[in-house]
This record gives structure tokens, C-alpha cells and sequence, in this order.
């Protein structure tokens, strides 16, 4: 097989881009990305882990376990994954940076805290190594299915949520750090939605040499007064309340005055849901993250996230070589959704990892005709290179993606 | 309003909404009492507490910082803050869903670990604001809205549960009980360590009007009375007894949690030398 055409450059636009090349002298490694999730929350300033083990998220914690008290940070193995998350929005009331980190089952578990922790506006970060499922399924074989899950991580409405998704060993040390700093800044959990390749995969890993000086951090700052909760604004980088300076902070499961006092009247569940959806609304901007190739001229585009969007890609490049104006949108942030990005009335193919469709749903909305939106869903493999390639070629010669096996194009 | 109510709880949140003639009020007064006898100030205690009547009528009570958890995980949320604000007493003020229930697991964990707090389980025996449904704590047999025959299964004894799990200090008291329970709960407090302090007290609205036959308190403080003495004031024996008093004190006996994890810390930090980061993975 020739060369890949690999002169077609991509366009990633996220905040490491300028990181990286500021903050270039270090160390390169061999890492798994569990490594590099668990380097990424050191280097955030990450003190407290609690969790309880879940492949193929186990190596976090074991790495934490390990790192943690190197750095005078704490490790916590709770009895299961609704003490882990809940573990975590206390030590972040007290003042410290957490992390839990689970798949798919514990995730579930953990909505109960995550609604906690969205309506109290604590910041912490949750990674999602997502295996194929549902419930167990195979622990040790991707899937993508808590896209939607990710979005709606709790009961009862009224809230945004903020999650985002790796496709490398290095990327994900970035990204911690970027979704710790979101977390921050936003006042609200924020999910880092990776899956079981990326997690237990190794590459080459650069490490800064030095953590303490690395300026990009979004440092922990205390909310010393009242308002406690700005209902009924929006305000970014409002600092987080703490718990233990005596400063009379209330945080509840209830709705909330701005003091932090349960009430029952509609004016205050207005005014609080006001905040939770559009303090992230309102700064939607600084919230962009994505990768691009070619889609400016494109004559179709492939949709993918996570480790499945390595072989997409490569698949893209694969097809532009066999002469298709074959585009590529990766997308990094979730949630929200980045509906500009399907502003172009091409047709599009939405590759992910379940066979019921959820990506697809979001670009079918998102695009201008909803008809010219293909699926090309697998189940705990990656899309090969051939599939993507074959599946962009159908779609551009005769507007439909081919039969092949073990991928369904059904979305009803 | 009462001095130890100035003192210590916002006049904004009191009273409470809770119903006519609720223990839970009266007992946070004699919480109250123990915090003043031992000259702890508002900012040296975290007030925290869950889902249910005790946690509706007692969150954001409390003059200094607070929190109220989801259903059960007081505890969980107390062990993270721990790590946090490890000088800080902590008074987790609890039903017995919570506790009991919804929780156990939890304050199994919490207990065994020796995390420093104190968790005051206030047991109105049922989910009485749901409308009064039966809890383990119910004693069997006995009618609610959710056993209108008699609760079949067996209640069991959350003192036992949190002994057996490496609780500290262990108490069990009621709410006609006010300077037993006062007594009880200053100990407690100068446990640093996992202390359970269990406090029976009436619901007149749902488990003494369903279970009981009346909504007059006195009569359901007297009925909780004659099951600690054992005998009615006919002189019959009770259908059962509970035997109230300290059931086990091993008070700073064993290191608090927080502070073990602390002195891990130290031997880690003082035996790795200075390595950079991403050295120590494997």
C-alpha cells in the first residue's frame, strides 16, 4: 500500500495547542493513558482521589494511590463509587482538587453525587473509561455509549454539563488539566469521557519538567462571603465556597437562596436554574474544542471522538488518497455541542462505538439536513481503516454507506 | 429564643418546620448544651446531615458552616471534608434511613476506618416524612402506612452494626433522656475518632399515630420511656426493652483516619527523594 498522503494538515483548536509549545522542556516517556489522566490531575494540583476500582479506569487509582502521597495528597478506597464521587465533592468543599475516576457502571452510580455536585456548583472531575455495554459487557473492549449519559449525568433537568473526551495518550494529560480548569472556573463537575483503548493504551507521553510553575493552571481560589450561590446570573470564574473557614457556607440537595438556605418557591428555582445553564451558556466559547481536516471543501465529512477518531482519521486520508474530498471533524468537547461545526449542508458520517446511535442524533439536529447524516455504528471495536474508507466512498458515489459487516446504519 | 439557640443557630432558620411536639428540635437543644459544656465556638464544627425529617428540620440550623448530603451519603461527603479540614469537629446529625438504611454502608465504612466525627443518629423509628413507612429500625411487628399488618421482617440495632465495624464510642439514648444524652454526646465529642450516638425519639404524626394509637407526645415519649425501663407504668413488662446507656468507649484508642492517612504522607515524603514528575508510576 503507498504512502498516506499525510500533507493534509489538521487544525486542532484547543487550549494545549499553546501549552505545549510554551512549556516544552521535559521528559518523554512510554505511558498508558491511565498514566497520563493521573500525571494531567497532578499537575492540575490535584490532592484527593476517591473512588473504588473499575476496569479499565483501575490504573488511575492505582497510580494515585501511588502519586498522591508523594505530593501530600490523599487516597481514598470508598466502599463504591457513590462514596468515591461524593468523597471527592467534600474534600473540594474543604478546599482541595479532586478526581474519581470509573466506568460505565460506576458512573451510573455516581449521578446521585454528580447532581450534588452541579447544584452546590463544586468543582471536581470525573473520568469515564467507557467499555462496551450495557452494565458490564465485555470490561475490557471500548465502547461509546454515555455519550448521552455524560450530557444527562443527573436526575430532575434545569443544568448544562461540561464533558469532554481524549483521543491520545498525550492529549489526555492535557486535557486533565484543561477539564480541572474548566471545573474551576465554571463551578461544576466536569466529566472526562474516555474510553478503554485510550486508557489502557501506550504512546510516547511528554511531561513538563517541573509542575509547580506551569502557568496555564487555573488555581483553587475560596469564596470568603455571601453570595454563596449568584442565582439568577451567569458570571464565569465565580470562586468555589468553602467548608471550614467558618464563613456560614449552606450547601443542600435542595434549591437554594443564595445563602445556600433550602426554599420552596418557584422565584428561587428560577433564579438557580437561571445560573446552572447559563453560567456554561452564556461561555459557550470558552468551552471549543475540536479538531478539523479539510471540511472546507469537503464533499463529505466523517464525525468521530475518542479513540475511534485515530482510525476515522486515518480512514479520511485513506479515502482522499483513493481521490474523495473526504473531510474530518474530531470532536473534543462533548458537551455542549458544537453545532457550528455542521454548519456545511454536505452529507456527513458519524462513526461511534455503539449500535444505537447517540453522536449521530446530536449532528443529525446539528446539520442542516438531517437526511444527508449517515451512521456507521460498531460495538466494541474500533472502526478499521477499510470501513471508514469504504463507508466515505459509498456516501460520496452513490449517497448511502455500503453493507459491511458488524456496522449497523439503521438510526430510527 | 433560648441562650443556646442565640448563641449557636441562625434566627433566620428557626424554628424549624417541623411538625407539633418533633423531638428533633428538642434534642439539637441539648446538642447544643454538650457543644457549650465543652466551650466549642460555631467555626470549630461542621454541621452536617442528610434526606428525611431530621435532615429537612436541622440543615442550615446551625450558625456556622454547613452541609446537608444526599439521601445517605453524610458520611462519604464528611470523609472527603476530613481530609480537608482535619481540625474541625464534625457533627453529622442524621435519621435512621440515612443511618440506617439508605447509608449503612457508609457508616460501616466510616466506622471501621475511625473517621473523626460524630454521628447522631436521630431514630424516629419509620420514614415519617414520606408519611410514615417502616425503616430497620421499626420494631417488628408494629403497623405503619407500608406494613398495615405488621412489619414482618426483623429491625435490627445500628449500635450493634457500628461496634462490630470499629466504632470508638458507641452510645445509645433517648429523647426522654436529657442529661443522659448530654452527658453521652460531650464524650463523643472528645472521641477523636468514629463516635455513634443512637437517640430514639417519637414521631406523633405518623409512627405514633399508626404504630402507637395516639398523636399526644407525652404519651409516645412515655411509651419510648417504658421500653427503656422495661416496664409499663402498670407494671407490666414491655413487649421488648432497649438498653440505653454507653455501649462501648474506646475513645482515642486507635488513629483517627485523617490523620493516618497524614502520617503516611510523611514516611512517603521523607523516604522518596526528589524525583520529577512522572517518575513515579511503576
Amino acid at each position: 500500500m503507498p504512502a498516506l498522503d499525510l500533507d493534509v494538515k489538521g487544525t486542532l483548536v484547543a487550549p494545549w495547542v499553546d501549552w505545549a509549545a510554551r512549556h516544552n522542556k521535559g521528559r518523554r516517556l512510554l505511558e498508558a493513558g491511565t498514566y497520563a489522566l493521573t500525571e494531567g490531575a497532578i499537575a492540575a494540583g490535584c490532592r484527593v482521589f476517591a473512588g473504588y476500582p473499575i476496569t479499565p479506569a483501575t490504573d488511575i487509582a492505582e497510580y494515585m494511590s501511588k502519586r498522591l502521597p508523594q505530593v501530600g495528597g490523599y487516597y481514598v478506597q470508598c466502599e463504591d463509587e457513590l462514596a468515591g464521587m461524593h468523597a471527592c465533592a467534600g474534600a473540594s468543599l474543604g478546599g482541595l482538587k479532586a478526581m474519581t475516576a470509573t466506568s460505565g457502571p460506576g458512573y451510573t452510580l455516581m449521578h446521585d453525587a454528580y447532581g450534588w455536585a452541579i447544584t452546590n456548583e463544586i468543582p471536581l472531575v470525573v473520568v469515564d473509561a467507557m467499555r462496551v455495554g450495557p452494565i458490564s459487557g465485555i470490561t475490557g473492549a471500548p465502547g461509546q455509549g454515555e455519550f448521552y449519559v455524560a450530557r444527562y449525568a443527573t436526575h430532575g433537568g434545569n443544568f448544562e454539563t461540561i464533558v469532554v473526551s481524549p483521543s491520545s495518550v498525550q492529549e489526555a494529560f492535557w486535557l486533565t488539566v484543561d477539564a480541572f480548569n474548566l471545573s474551576e472556573r465554571y463551578r461544576t463537575p466536569v466529566t472526562i469521557l474516555t474510553d478503554q483503548v485510550v486508557s489502557d493504551m501506550w504512546e510516547d507521553l511528554f511531561i513538563p519538567d517541573e509542575y509547580d510553575g506551569l502557568d496555564f493552571v487555573v488555581p483553587r481560589r475560596h469564596n470568603l462571603m455571601m453570595p454563596f450561590f449568584p442565582v439568577g446570573g451567569a458570571d464565569l470564574d465565580v470562586p468555589p465556597n468553602i467548608i471550614g473557614r467558618g464563613t456560614g457556607v449552606c450547601v443542600s440537595a435542595y434549591t437554594h437562596t443564595e445563602e445556600g438556605y433550602d426554599i420552596e418557591e418557584m422565584e428561587a428555582q428560577w433564579a438557580q436554574t437561571y445560573r446552572l445553564v447559563n453560567k456554561i451558556r452564556h461561555h459557550r466559547d470558552a468551552l471549543t474544542r475540536y479538531e478539523v481536516l479539510g471540511i472546507e471543501d469537503a464533499e463529505v465529512i466523517a464525525v468521530a471522538y475518542g479513540a475511534d477518531a485515530r482510525t476515522v482519521k486515518t480512514g479520511v486520508l485513506e479515502a482522499r488518497r483513493e481521490g474523495i474530498r473526504a473531510g474530518f471533524i474530531r470532536l473534543i468537547t462533548l458537551w455542549p455541542f458544537l453545532d457550528e461545526l455542521f454548519e456545511r449542508d454536505v452529507p456527513y458520517v458519524v462513526c461511534e462505538l455503539n449500535y444505537d446511535g447517540q453522536l449521530v442524533r446530536e449532528v443529525m439536529r446539528a446539520a442542516p439536513d438531517k437526511r444527508k447524516v449517515h451512521f456507521m455504528g460498531k460495538s466494541a471495536e474500533l472502526h478499521t481503516v477499510a470501513e471508514v474508507a469504504a463507508g466515505l466512498e459509498g456516501v460520496a458515489r452513490s449517497g448511502r454507506v455500503p453493507e459491511l459487516p458488524y456496522i449497523w446504519t439503521e438510526v430510527r | 429564643m433560648n441562650r443556646l439557640a442565640q448563641k449557636y443557630l441562625r434566627p433566620s432558620q428557626i424554628p424549624t418546620k417541623a411538625c407539633h411536639g418533633c423531638g428533633i428540635g428538642m434534642i439539637e437543644n441539648w446538642l447544643l448544651q454538650a457543644i457549650d459544656e465543652l466551650g466549642l465556638k460555631q467555626d470549630d464544627v461542621i454541621f452536617g446531615t442528610g434526606i428525611g425529617c431530621v435532615g429537612r428540620q436541622t440543615f442550615a440550623t446551625w450558625g456556622g458552616d454547613n452541609f446537608g448530603a444526599t439521601h445517605g451519603r453524610a458520611l462519604p461527603v464528611a470523609t472527603g471534608l476530613k481530609l480537608a479540614q482535619p481540625d474541625k469537629k464534625y457533627l453529622i446529625v442524621v435519621g435512621d434511613g440515612d443511618a440506617a438504611s439508605i447509608g449503612t454502608s457508609h457508616l460501616i465504612h466510616a466506622a471501621r476506618r475511625n473517621l473523626g466525627v460524630v454521628v447522631v443518629c436521630e431514630d424516629n423509628m419509620g420514614y415519617e416524612s414520606t408519611g410514615g413507612q417502616f425503616s430497620p429500625t421499626t420494631p417488628a411487628g408494629y403497623v405503619t402506612n407500608s406494613s398495615p399488618y405488621g412489619m414482618v421482617e426483623p429491625s435490627f440495632d445500628p449500635c450493634d452494626v457500628v461496634k462490630a465495624a470499629g466504632a470508638t464510642f458507641v452510645a445509645e439514648t433517648t429523647a426522654t433522656q436529657w442529661h443522659q444524652t448530654v452527658k453521652i454526646v460531650k464524650k463523643a465529642l472528645q472521641n477523636d475518632g468514629f463516635s455513634f450516638v443512637h437517640v430514639r425519639f417519637p414521631c406523633n404524626e405518623n409512627f405514633g399515630a399508626y404504630a402507637l394509637g395516639t398523636r399526644d407526645t407525652l404519651k409516645n415519649l412515655e411509651w419510648i420511656y417504658e421500653h427503656t425501663q422495661g416496664r409499663k407504668a402498670d407494671g407490666s413488662d414491655t413487649d421488648f426493652v432497649w438498653e440505653t446507656g454507653i455501649k462501648h468507649d474506646a475513645s482515642n484508642s486507635r488513629p483517627e483516619f485523617s490523620k493516618l492517612l497524614r502520617d503516611m504522607n510523611g514516611r512517603v515524603q521523607a523516604g522518596v527523594e526528589k524525583r520529577p514528575p512522572g517518575s513515579g508510576g511503576h
